[in-house]
């Protein structure tokens, strides 16, 4: 399967301000963080794949059209859940949810029913003909999740889908944005500047800044390009930590810095070799951990 | 025999049919219509859209009544309005229809992001603004044209109405056309303001400010100045009845009756063109937010 979009070379400026300049990246199904800080250009992103306005120049491919030129066949399959938590404070949620099926070309009763469903599957059943100004900020962030799936989109576009959550509510909040993808099938792309709660359920990257992609990839690849490393802190002093490193036959040497033993790799044999070693020396071992390059370290080094 | 139940269907894909750009805008009528009428709404949402379509047909209600007492006297059946009079009875309800439930149409939208959701559904400014056009004149056409028109139908019954079916489709397309040019204006001027401003209190002070401003600029202008009649065009308060006036083939007493019928229309047309270019400029430039 080919990318869901895909951009080359892409401007956009507004008047002399010049957002994007020449951005590249694919996107491929699952879940992706579009991640950047405010005022990188992510709005403008998303409204270029939405069609609201068309790329000064360059490529911009969505499902396989261009979204300027064909805007109405394309988000007829997207679903858009914007930032903001202003909505109609008078509506009902299912009657909001039902009038945006309707939007994307579902037939009223279809969309009647398709509005309910979408809404118990967000976990409002029993919400659901509550007016969304009477709702919490947990609740409306759950309709407007709810609109953006109740057409049936080949891809969803979250616009800061937790923001205003609490601890609690943020992880029933990505858990269920990981079902729309795995449970559903449907395509997610999240902008967020939540670099913790990108990595956490998200397949794949693209980290804007300065109006250029700084990487993107799926998380794998992007974790990839350092390398990872086991870090043990054992209960010995420094003539058993120095036995012990002289035994161990890991494919890069280790390190001791206290007690802190820092060995580069992450194969199992490795591990096993090291705990051999503890075992012979009788040193005792208080803590080992795998350290991965987090996507924070991506970023980071992205942006430096 | 069991207690087994469909706890939930899980998630169903949808194969069917898609109405595409004509449905989009078809839901947005639908749906705006209930919003400007209050339908599913608490009770206070109701109280403007209920007072002023009810005072509309309210003349229309009383002088069918009388006709119905008097049509036996024919020399009281003079006392009834004609159908370009009707509107004088009813530029209240015609005002406050532009003035407070068109702003709902378009100042809402913005105002809740609302305008965000529709724009990333099929529909594009264009398709959103014909939709919320299409809106407004439906509304406004519920006090310009359903009172002529349930006047002519009662009139009809009772045969007090137009005679023969010439001269019934005559008046029937004179209603029509009538309707439109009374209610048109005002909807592209109430459009405009409401395409600038998010807040519908301002929209609606903005709406009858214009209105009776150009009054009373016109006012100022020809009588107290003495410049030029043509100044009385700037009037969109008298235009639109003097042009009523004009299609019924009645004299007015409307000030603007020494301009000419053709003058009348370039400012109307004139009034209605700025008017919706100021709506679209306003949009075309709008950056939509998040």
């Amino acid at each position: 399967m080919g990318p869901l979009i895909s951009a080359q070379n892409v401007v956009k400026s507004y008047g002399k301000h010049a957002v994007l300049q020449g951005i590249n990246f694919e996107i491929q199904p699952g879940v992706t963080g579009l991640l950047g800080s405010n005022g990188a250009g992510k709005t403008t992103i998303l409204g270029l794949i939405l069609g609201l306005h068309p790329a000064d120049s360059g490529t911009l491919s969505v499902m396989g059209s261009d979204p300027w030129k064909a805007g109405a066949d394309v988000r007829t399959h997207l679903g858009y859940a914007p930032e903001h938590h202003t909505l109609p404070p008078d509506l009902k949620a299912s009657e909001f949810v039902e009038h945006v099926a309707e939007l994307h070309g579902l037939p009223t009763a279809e969309a009647r029913t398709r509005a309910s469903d979408a809404l118990w599957l967000v976990g409002l059943g029993e919400e659901r003909f509550r007016p969304l100004g009477t709702m919490s900020t947990g609740q409306r962030q759950r309709v407007k999740l709810a609109q953006a799936i109740a057409h049936d989109p080949k891809l969803i576009m979250l616009d800061e889908p937790t923001d205003g959550l609490d601890p609690a509510q943020r992880d029933n909040m990505l858990d269920v944005i990981k079902n729309v993808s795995t449970e559903f099938g449907i395509n997610v792309l999240i902008s967020s500047h939540l670099i913790d709660e990108v990595e956490r359920i998200c397949d794949g990257v693209v980290i804007i800044g300065d109006g250029v992609t700084k990487a993107s990839g799926s998380l794998d690849e992007l974790r990839g390009t350092a390398e990872s490393f086991f870090r043990a802190e054992v209960d010995a002093d420094a003539a058993h930590v120095a036995k012990l490193l002289a035994t161990l036959e890991t494919t890069t040497p280790a390190t001791a810095d206290g007690r802190i033993i820092t060995m580069q790799g992450e194969s199992d044999e490795m591990l096993t070799q090291f705990r051999d070693a503890c075992v012979q020396h009788d040193v005792g071992i208080v803590r080992l951990e795998k350290n991965r390059v987090s996507l924070e370290d991506v970023f980071i080094e992205s942006m430096s | 025999m069991t207690d087994a139940q469909i706890y939930s269907q899980g998630y169903r894909r949808y194969e069917g049919p898609r109405t595409g750009v004509t449905g989009a805008i078809r839901s947005l009528v639908k749906h705006s219509m209930r919003k400007s009428l209050g339908l599913g709404r608490s009770a206070r949402h109701k109280i403007v859209p209920v007072f002023v379509i009810l005072i509309a047909y309210v003349p229309a209600i009383a002088f069918i009544g009388v006709a119905a007492l008097t049509k036996e006297l024919n020399d009281f059946l003079d006392i009834l309005p004609s159908y370009a009079d009707y509107y004088g009875y009813i530029t209240t309800s015609i005002l406050f229809m532009a003035a407070f439930v068109t702003p709902e149409i378009l100042c809402t939208d913005r105002r809740t992001g609302f305008l965000g959701v529709y724009l990333a559904s099929p529909l594009n400014r264009i398709s959103y603004l014909f939709g919320k056009g299409i809106t407004a004149l439906v509304m406004i056409f519920t006090v310009t044209l359903g009172p002529p028109l349930f006047l002519l139908i009662a009139f009809s019954l009772q045969n007090v109405g137009p005679d023969g079916f010439a001269g019934w489709i005559e008046i029937f397309i004179k209603i029509l056309i009538s309707a439109a040019v009374i209610g048109i204006p005002y909807v592209a001027v109430s459009l405009a303001v409401s395409a600038v401003t998010d807040r519908k209190n301002f929209a609606t002070a903005a709406f009858l400010a214009i209105v009776f401003g150009s009054s009373i600029l016109e006012s100022l202008l020809t009588t107290e100045a003495d410049l030029s009649k043509t100044l009385r065009l700037l009037n969109i308060l008298a235009l639109p009845v003097q042009l009523v006036y004009r299609i019924y083939d009645e004299s007015a007493a409307w000030r603007v009756a020494a301009n000419s019928t053709s003058s009348l229309w370039v400012a109307w047309f004139g009034w209605v063109l700025v008017s919706l270019a100021i709506v679209w400029v306003s949009y075309r430039r709008m950056l939509v937010r998040r």
